[in-house]
């Protein structure tokens, strides 16, 4: 009830709901990520693309949804990748596949 | 005894570090340690106007390190705290006027005199950055809760790491609790999230602050001011003692409000 009433009264707009601090994590996040091993955006970007066709020759995946990230916690890096799994490549195409890059 | 020579920066400029500075030195001071602050930040001095120092200065640390006088005749005693002394930093010089290992060797000097030795590292890491650090066995890193000044503090995390000063502790300044309550600004655990090093405490946004410097009585000597007792805390944990963290509660109308209406409830 407060929350309605404040924002009513204080005159609090909320643009993007949950509010700025999230985008705010979220954009210093990737900044300190490529910061911190010297990467460009460009290049992460370009990790990002080989690393979806890399995966995509076995599993079907939606590159849309993929998430991939530097994780620094205790100052030590992590190259961190969510891919969701749309499904399984059958195990003779994936073979072949890989054989025909041969 | 050989005293702690605890360098406080921030990489971005106008965070903090000269108030932090002088409430740190202050807040020691009041514990009854023996402190000697000195201002790295040559050319564009300001710890003395800060504490109110500024018309007693008559040698600079530019003199000490070119031998045109002693230690002694440059440190200002404070005019409150008998333990409180000032080491200035010149004004009509530049940062190239001192070399890190010049630094190095005067901070290494006061500190077989003073418990203390807290230096005021100018924005920046260039020259000056360097002959601020040049003599630290430890670091406070001043940041606000603002993504310039995050990014910045983490790259100063970094090259402190490189430089073997080891271990830096966060002071988050400027929170302002009504902002982080509706999700606007980023809370502590956000950044020390993101920085992932030990806090040292948390200041809130308070006005107090700026009329305090206006008059150049560090906040940290008013018993009233919430950015005082912040100040007085963060003092306290360097000194050793375990002193719980301060409650963030925004003291708005609106948080005084629904307290009220909470409790008539």
């Amino acid at each position: 009830m407060f929350d309605f009433l404040s924002r009513i009264l204080g005159g609090k707009s909320r643009p993007g709901g949950p509010g700025s601090k999230s985008l705010a994590k979220e954009r210093l996040k990737l900044a300190l990520a490529c910061d911190r091993v010297d990467v460009s955006p460009q290049m992460f970007e370009g990790l990002r693309v080989d690393l979806a066709r890399a995966v995509s020759k076995y599993v079907e995946i939606d590159e849309a949804g993929m998430k991939l990230r530097f994780d620094s916690s205790d100052r030590r890096l992590a190259l961190v990748a969510s891919v969701p799994v749309i499904g399984m490549r059958r195990g003779s195409e994936a073979a072949r596949r890989s054989k025909d890059r041969r | 005894m050989e005293g702690r020579v605890i360098v406080v920066t921030s990489g971005k400029g106008g965070v903090g570090k000269t108030t932090a500075v002088a409430n740190i030195g202050c807040g020691l001071a009041s514990r009854g340690k023996k402190v000697a602050l000195v201002d790295a930040d040559i050319g564009l001095r300001n710890l003395d106007i800060v504490l109110g120092l500024e018309n007693r200065i008559v040698y600079d640390i530019v003199h000490v390190i070119e031998g045109k006088c002693r230690l002694r005749q440059a440190l200002i005693r404070d005019k409150r705290l008998q333990t409180l002394f000032l080491m200035p930093a010149a004004q009509s010089r530049d940062k190239e006027a001192v070399q890190p290992e010049q630094m190095k060797q005067l901070t290494r000097t006061l500190a077989h005199e003073f418990d203390y030795v807290v230096i005021d590292c100018p924005a920046g890491i260039e020259r000056g950055f360097k002959n601020a650090i040049a003599g630290a066995d430890e670091a406070v890193i001043v940041t606000t809760p603002e993504v310039s000044a995050v990014r910045d503090a983490d790259r100063i995390v970094g090259l402190l790491e490189t430089q073997g000063v080891s271990g830096p502790r966060l002071v988050i300044n400027r929170l302002r609790p009504e902002m982080v309550k509706r999700g606007d600004m980023l809370n502590v655990d956000d950044v020390i999230d993101i920085l992932a090093i030990d806090l040292l405490g948390v200041v809130p946004d308070d006005e107090s602050v700026i009329t305090s410097t206006n008059k150049g009585e560090p906040v940290v000597l008013d018993g009233a001011s919430r950015a005082g007792e912040a100040f007085r805390r963060i003092a306290a944990r360097i000194d050793g003692e375990d002193v719980p963290f301060m409650s963030m509660e925004a003291g708005g109308f609106w948080s005084r409000l629904k307290r009220f209406i909470g409790m008539g409830m």
